[in-house]
C-alpha cells in the first residue's frame, strides 16, 4: 500500500471483488418484516411493539440465518456464516427455541436437497420424513459448529449491560480468532427492560460533581458509545427489541374509573378512543441519544386474526409497518418453525 | 530511564483503554510500524490480563449456543403439574429457568393449579417447593384432600406417610406486601448461592399467589416507583430462575379493558416479564378448565385444552 499509494487511489476492483465486498456489508436478507428497506451494515433498526408481537421470534430468525453456512458438504442452506452477539435483558431467551428454528432450517435444506435427488432417480416415493429427520439429526456437526457462532450473555441491570457492552470487544476478538468468521449482528433484546428501574434511580451525587450519575440519559448514552465504537471497527448490524410499556390507555383508563363511565359513552367513543390507544401504545420513552441512534424502526403489532395452517394447527398473525423510513405499506406475516411468512 | 518508562506508560494506557480493546488494538495497528512490534503486544496483553478478570465479575459469563443447550439439557428440567392437560400443553410442565403466569379470573382454578402442582412435585421428588401466600389462599386441608384422592390404593399407614412426606416438602410463607416479598426473594437468594445445594434440599418450584395482589396496591398514579417495584420483582424471579434452575409460578387477576372485556391485570410492563401466560377459564357448574396458551417461548399462542378439577 505504501509503496504504491498511486496504483491504490487508481485501481479499480474487479465486479467480483465489488461483489463480495457489496455482500459483506449488504447481505441479502428475506426476512419479514426486514425486508422492505435496505440494510447494510452500521444501521441501527429497532423493533418496536407490545408484548407478545413476534419481536424476539424476528431476531432468532434473523440469527438462525447469520449462524448457518452458505453451503455444507454440497448442501445449499444460504446462510451468512458469522457470529451473533446477543444481549438478553429480558432474560427470557430460550435456547431449546434456537436450536428448534436451527434444526428445522437445516432439516429442510436436506429434505430440498433429497428430494431433488430421489425425484432425478425416479424413487420419489422412497423419501421418507422420519428417515430425513434422522438423518438430519446425525448431523451434529454442523448444528454444533452453527450454534458456536451464537454469543450469548444475559444481563439483569443496567451496570451488567454496560459492563458486558465493555467486555465484549475482548471477547468478541477470541471468539473471532478461534472461529475464524466475523461479527454480523449484535441483537439487544429488548432495549428498555431497566427503564423503570433506572428512571426511578437517583443517586446521591458522589463527590463532587465531576463524576457521572447512573441515570436514565447517562446509561443510554454510554450504551450508544460503546455500540459506536464496535461499529466503527467491525461491520455490524444492529437489532434492538423495544417493548411498549405504555398500555392502550394508560391514562385514559384512570379517567374512566374515576369517572365511572364504563358501558354508554365508552361505545360511542371507541373509534377516537383506539386511534389515541393506537398513539400511546407507540409513546417514545427511551432517551433522546438512543433515538437518535436508531436508524431504522419498525413496528409490529399483535392481530386478533388466526390463520390455520395444516401442519402446524393455527397460527396468530402481525402487522408491520415502517415508521423510520415512513412507509405506507402494512405487512402482515405470521411465525412458523421454518421461518416467518407474509400473507397476502 | 527514560526506556524504562516507556512500556508503563504504554501498560497504563491499555488498562485506561481497557474498554474497547478492538479500538485501542485498530489505532494501535494503524501506526503499527512506527512502533517496536514485541514491545506493544507485551504491554497489551498485560493490560488485558490485569482488567480481564476483574470485567468479568462484572456481567455474566458469556456463552456460546451449544454451552446453553448444554445447560438446558442438564438443568432445566420440566416439573409436571400433574394435571394432564396442561403437562401436554407445555410440553411436560412447567420448565426450571422459567416464569409462568396464570391469569384468570376470580374461581377460575388458578389456586387450584398452584396447589395441585406444588404437592405432585413434592411428590415426585423433584425437590422443595416453596409457596409465598399473599391472600391466605394456601390450604393444607386441600392438599391432604388431593393426596388423600391420589393415594387411594394406599393403605391407611403407607397414606399417612406419603401424605408426612409431600407436607414436609413445601414451605409456606404468609406475605402481604411487596417489600417482604422482595426480602424473601432476596434472602432466598443469597441462600441458593451460599449454600452447596443437596439432592433434596434444593428448591425447584417457587409459587407465589398471587401476586398480584402484592402489585396493583403499589402500581397506579403518575409515580414510577410502583412500576420499579414491579419491574425488580420481575427481574429477581427471573434471576432465581435461571442462575438457580427454579421453576416459578405466579397467579394474576382479570381486570376490565378496552370495551370491557376481560384482560389480565398489571398492565403493559409486566407483560415483558413473565417467559409463559396461561389464561384458565372455567365453566360455571362443572369442574372442567379451559386453559389457552396467551404467550410461551416457543409454542404458538392460541393453542388451548381442557382439564378437570377434581372435587
Amino acid at each position: 500500500m505504501e509503496e504504491n499509494p498511486r496504483g491504490w487511489i487508481h485501481g479499480d476492483e474487479t465486479a467480483k471483488a465489488m461483489l463480495a465486498r457489496v455482500l459483506t456489508e449488504r447481505p441479502f436478507l428475506f426476512l419479514p418484516p426486514l425486508h422492505r428497506v435496505p440494510l447494510r451494515v452500521g444501521n441501527v433498526v429497532e423493533i418496536a411493539g407490545p408484548s407478545p408481537s413476534a419481536k424476539s421470534q424476528i431476531l432468532l430468525h434473523a440469527a438462525v440465518h447469520c449462524i448457518l453456512p452458505e453451503e455444507w458438504k454440497g448442501i445449499r442452506f444460504g446462510g451468512l456464516e458469522r457470529m451473533v452477539m446477543y444481549f438478553d435483558l429480558d432474560c427470557r431467551f430460550d435456547v431449546l427455541r434456537l436450536s428448534q428454528i436451527l434444526k428445522h432450517r437445516i432439516m429442510e435444506a436436506y429434505k430440498s436437497a433429497n428430494s431433488t435427488y430421489w425425484e432425478d432417480n425416479g424413487e420419489y416415493q422412497k423419501y421418507d420424513a422420519t428417515e430425513i429427520t434422522q438423518m438430519c439429526f446425525c448431523d451434529d456437526e454442523l448444528f454444533l459448529a452453527c450454534m458456536r457462532r451464537f454469543l450469548y450473555i444475559r444481563c439483569y441491570s443496567s451496570f451488567e449491560f454496560l459492563a458486558a457492552l465493555k467486555a465484549m470487544h475482548f471477547h468478541l476478538q477470541r471468539e473471532s480468532e478461534a472461529l475464524g468468521v466475523g461479527l454480523h449482528f449484535l441483537m439487544i433484546d429488548s432495549i428498555g427492560a431497566f427503564y423503570w428501574i433506572d428512571r426511578a434511580c437517583q443517586p446521591m451525587p458522589i463527590g463532587g460533581s465531576k463524576r457521572k450519575n447512573l441515570s436514565l440519559q447517562n446509561v443510554a448514552e454510554a450504551v450508544v458509545q460503546e455500540i459506536c465504537k464496535l461499529l466503527q471497527t467491525q461491520p455490524v448490524l444492529v437489532l434492538a427489541t423495544k417493548a411498549t410499556i405504555f398500555g392502550a390507555g394508560t391514562s385514559g383508563n384512570d379517567a374512566q374509573r374515576a369517572f365511572g363511565k364504563w358501558c354508554s359513552e365508552r361505545k360511542m367513543d371507541s373509534r377516537t378512543l383506539s386511534k389515541e390507544g393506537e398513539k400511546l401504545l407507540y409513546r417514545e420513552y427511551m432517551p433522546s441519544a438512543w433515538q437518535s441512534f436508531v436508524t431504522h424502526r419498525v413496528r409490529l403489532q399483535a392481530l386478533d386474526e388466526i390463520i390455520s395452517d395444516g401442519q402446524y394447527g393455527t397460527l396468530p398473525t402481525y402487522t408491520s409497518q415502517w415508521v423510520q423510513p415512513p412507509l405506507n405499506i402494512k405487512d402482515k406475516f405470521a411465525v412458523r418453525d421454518d421461518g416467518i411468512f407474509l400473507i397476502t | 530511564m527514560a526506556e524504562f518508562n516507556e512500556p508503563r506508560s504504554k501498560a497504563t494506557a491499555s488498562v485506561s483503554s481497557s474498554g474497547n480493546p478492538t479500538s485501542f488494538l485498530s489505532r494501535a495497528s494503524k501506526c503499527a510500524k512506527t512502533l517496536e512490534e514485541g514491545n506493544r503486544s507485551l504491554s497489551d496483553d498485560a493490560g488485558f490480563a490485569q482488567v480481564q478478570p476483574m470485567m468479568e465479575d462484572w456481567h455474566q459469563p458469556w456463552l456460546n449456543g451449544v454451552e446453553l443447550l448444554e445447560d438446558s439439557n442438564r438443568n432445566k428440567h420440566f416439573l409436571p403439574t400433574g394435571y394432564e392437560g396442561i403437562d401436554v400443553l407445555l410440553g411436560g410442565g412447567l420448565c426450571e429457568g422459567q416464569l409462568t403466569e396464570i391469569v384468570g379470573s376470580s374461581s377460575s382454578g388458578k389456586t387450584q393449579v398452584c396447589l395441585y402442582s406444588a404437592a405432585h412435585v413434592a411428590d415426585k421428588h423433584f425437590g422443595v417447593v416453596m409457596f409465598l401466600d399473599t391472600c391466605n389462599s394456601f390450604s393444607p386441608k386441600r392438599i391432604a384432600c388431593m393426596v388423600d384422592q391420589l393415594s387411594s390404593s394406599f393403605s391407611g399407614e403407607a397414606k399417612e406417610r406419603r401424605l408426612k412426606r409431600i407436607m414436609s416438602n413445601i414451605f409456606c410463607h404468609s406475605i402481604f406486601d411487596i417489600f417482604a416479598l422482595l426480602d424473601v426473594l432476596h434472602q432466598l437468594e443469597f441462600n441458593l448461592k451460599h449454600q452447596v445445594t443437596s439432592g433434596h434440599t434444593k428448591i425447584c418450584l417457587l409459587i407465589i399467589d398471587s401476586i398480584s395482589s402484592l402489585l396493583t396496591p403499589v402500581l397506579g398514579g403518575k409515580g414510577s416507583e410502583g412500576r420499579l417495584l414491579m419491574v425488580s420483582a420481575g427481574i429477581i424471579l427471573k434471576k432465581l430462575a435461571n442462575e438457580h434452575n427454579v421453576s416459578v409460578l405466579v397467579t394474576n387477576h382479570m381486570v376490565g379493558g378496552e370495551g370491557g372485556i376481560l384482560k389480565p391485570a398489571l398492565g403493559e410492563s409486566w407483560k415483558s416479564i413473565p417467559h409463559v401466560r396461561l389464561q384458565l377459564t372455567h365453566d360455571q357448574g362443572s369442574n372442567i378448565c379451559n386453559v389457552s396458551i396467551l404467550k410461551h417461548t416457543f409454542m404458538a399462542s392460541g393453542r388451548t385444552t381442557k382439564f378437570v378439577i377434581h372435587g
